[in-house]
């Protein structure tokens, strides 16, 4: 258990628990360059938390919490911190695998990246052609991916292997606000801009055969990763419940080290309101990437054929707040586990896996940057003793945007991509210029922390070819 | 007057104004600033903003949370601003613009929100200041 830290609670005053951190010496160093681990120890003080306040080696820091880190808190006694699921309610990502192979695409990348710039919508201002209108969005919230799938934009097994299958439990469309929905109405099937954005990749090496065969997996295929998540409409429910929260925290006498924490009882009407809005947000977003996932095939069809296919492997969030029943010390507990930057990785023989994984465990995709690897890897037991199900979520950044733009060319960062094979389109140039490379840390060390950890283990790794920016 | 922030993710903003109006009227063209290439939008028409806050800081995150309603959800693209009265607990003014128009502007980055990550607000020799982050 080398890569394993552990901050006492006596550390920082008000801290209830400790602070567990999976990280190499060499992460750690970068960790420590930034206000991550303080922000960290701020989970720890907040009321309810079970287990350690937890940070995953590809933590940086946030805004409250830190991103890449996760706290379950009692179902009964614990709070619900809108902070500790993120703007982006349920950005995540959605891996699918192509019937070609790498060598089949290459010929027609660029035709092809083009094709998908064309087809789905990204950056700023850009609108959906899928239009919905009010009636429909509310169904959108409270069906998630399987409204895409009633209404011809998908197939049933795409949501049968997303997590949740593609809509949370207990969402209700009236905890939304008409600014949220107005907010997000013309933005779904969007990619949205920052860090989101689609990638053509190849599997470079498989390091376990039974997991990659139950995903349909092998060397040389391409794949296409999907990462965004719930646009406007999750990004103005968290500004709406933490400008109501922070009123509401006075009666609730709670008071915290850093305001954008801002949290409320569980239990409390503010709470249920806000996790019903956040679940509703959490099935835009799937829905989002279902729309999206469909633009997609119409895409490679136009460009291979009506032969190619993309097929789904998993999708899983990275932003999000779960009832979940762990084994805590000897006990079982009903916790809400807040997944900050974090992923959910159930281990094999977990009754919420499809059966197609429930041998292997739940895939767990991890992106890199544009430049480098990403991972499929599966859940694994440890991180239901250790982490209440969770693991990483990416690379984590290393530099911040402006740091990334500084002395660099659009021109020569595409140049140096293209000549190891990667096209890159973005609608800006700082689309491209604040997501090179070298901003972010390196993937394969944090994949190599989670699965030294036994977090989860690796399956495949794969390289991109074509990525376009939001 | 405002200079950008780094921010390991994200970005953030800090801006000096000779009283709390011009404060206000300066982070909100802060943040147009990093939506939008501002140079390309022209302040045709006025559009009316209204916030309130328990405090100096929830004001100005629900003020900034405004702007950025307007623009993200009315898809109005504002430039100059106005605060036409400001006491505790409440501020009003308006935002000068023009519907959005991808022939003609250029966006910039979306942002997500506008968060109470060390935010800061107030007085010093010069006037006033403040320090705001977004989330991208």
């Amino acid at each position: 258990m080398d890569y394993v830290l552990r901050i006492p609670r006596d550390e920082k005053r008000g801290m209830r628990t400790d602070v567990v951190v999976y990280a190499s010496p060499a992460l750690l160093e970068h960790i420590k360059r930034d206000q991550s681990l303080e922000q960290a120890m701020n989970v720890a003080t907040l009321p309810g938390i079970v287990g350690p306040s937890l940070a995953m080696p590809d933590i940086h820091q946030g805004y409250g919490f830190p991103i890449g880190g996760v706290a379950a808190m009692d179902w009964q006694s614990g709070v619900v911190s809108p902070g500790g699921v993120g703007y982006d309610i349920n950005c995540g990502v959605r891996l699918l695998r192509t019937t070609l192979t790498r060598s089949e695409v290459e010929p027609r990348l660029r035709e092809l990246v083009n094709q998908m710039f064309r087809d789905v919508p990204c950056g700023t201002g850009s609108e959906g052609t899928l239009r919905v209108d009010r009636k429909q969005l509310d169904a959108v919230l409270a069906e998630g991916a399987g409204w895409m799938v009633t209404n011809g934009y998908g197939c049933q097994r795409d949501a049968e292997f997303t997590e949740e299958r593609g809509a949370m439990e207990g969402a209700d469309p009236a905890k939304v606000s008409e600014r949220a929905k107005e907010r997000g109405r013309p933005q779904l099937g969007t990619l949205g801009s920052g860090n989101h954005f689609l990638e053509v990749q190849w599997v470079e090496q498989v390091f376990d055969e039974t997991a990659a065969r139950a995903m349909g997996l092998e060397t040389d295929q391409a794949v296409v990763l999907v990462h965004c998540g719930s646009r406007g409409l999750g990004h103005q429910v968290c500004t709406d419940y933490l400008a109501e929260m922070g009123a509401a925290m006075k009666r609730y006498n709670i008071t915290l080290p850093d305001r954008q924490l801002a949290c409320v009882p569980i239990q409390s009407p503010e709470g249920q309101a806000y996790l019903a809005a956040m679940r509703a947000s959490a099935n835009f977003a799937w829905a989002n990437r279902q729309a999206i996932t469909h633009l997609l095939r119409g895409s490679f069809q136009r460009i291979f054929g009506p032969e190619a296919k993309l097929e789904m492997i998993y999708d899983v969030c990275h932003n999000i707040a779960k009832r979940e029943r762990h084994l805590w010390e000897g006990q079982k507990r009903d916790v809400l586990v807040h997944r900050k930057g974090a992923t959910r990785a159930f281990p094999p023989g977990h009754r919420d896996l499809p059966a197609a994984y429930r041998e292997v465990g739940q895939p767990v995709l991890i992106p890199g940057s544009m430049g480098t690897a990403s991972w499929v890897l599966v859940g694994a037991e440890a991180a239901m003793r250790e982490t209440f199900g969770s693991v990483c979520h990416g690379a984590g950044r290393l530099m911040s945007r402006t740091a990334a733009r500084k002395g660099r060319d659009v021109r020569e960062v595409q140049k140096r991509l293209e000549e190891q094979g990667i096209l890159v389109r973005s609608e800006t140039r700082d689309g491209i210029l604040e997501e090179v490379p070298e901003a972010y840390k390196n993937v394969d060390e944090v994949i190599e922390v989670v699965h030294t950890a036994g977090l989860a283990r690796k399956v495949a790794r794969f390289r991109p070819m074509g990525v376009i920016k939001g | 007057m405002f200079e950008l922030l780094e921010h390991p993710a994200d970005i953030g903003f800090r801006a000096h104004a000779p009283d709390l109006a011009a404060l206000f009227e300066t982070c909100a063209e802060a943040l147009l600033a990093v939506a939008v290439e501002v140079e390309t939008v022209e302040p045709r028409s006025s559009y009316p903003l209204a916030a309130a806050g328990d405090d100096t800081e929830s004001l100005l995150v629900n003020w900034l949370s405004e702007v950025l309603y307007l623009w993200d959800a009315r898809r109005l693209a504002l430039r100059q601003f106005r605060v036409l009265e400001i006491t505790p607990g409440r501020v009003t003014g308006e935002g000068l613009g023009e519907p959005w128009d991808p022939a003609r502007h250029r966006a910039k980055l979306v942002i997500k929100g506008v968060t109470y990550h060390q935010l800061r607000v107030g007085q010093d020799r010069q006037g006033w200041y403040a320090q705001v982050f977004l989330d991208i």
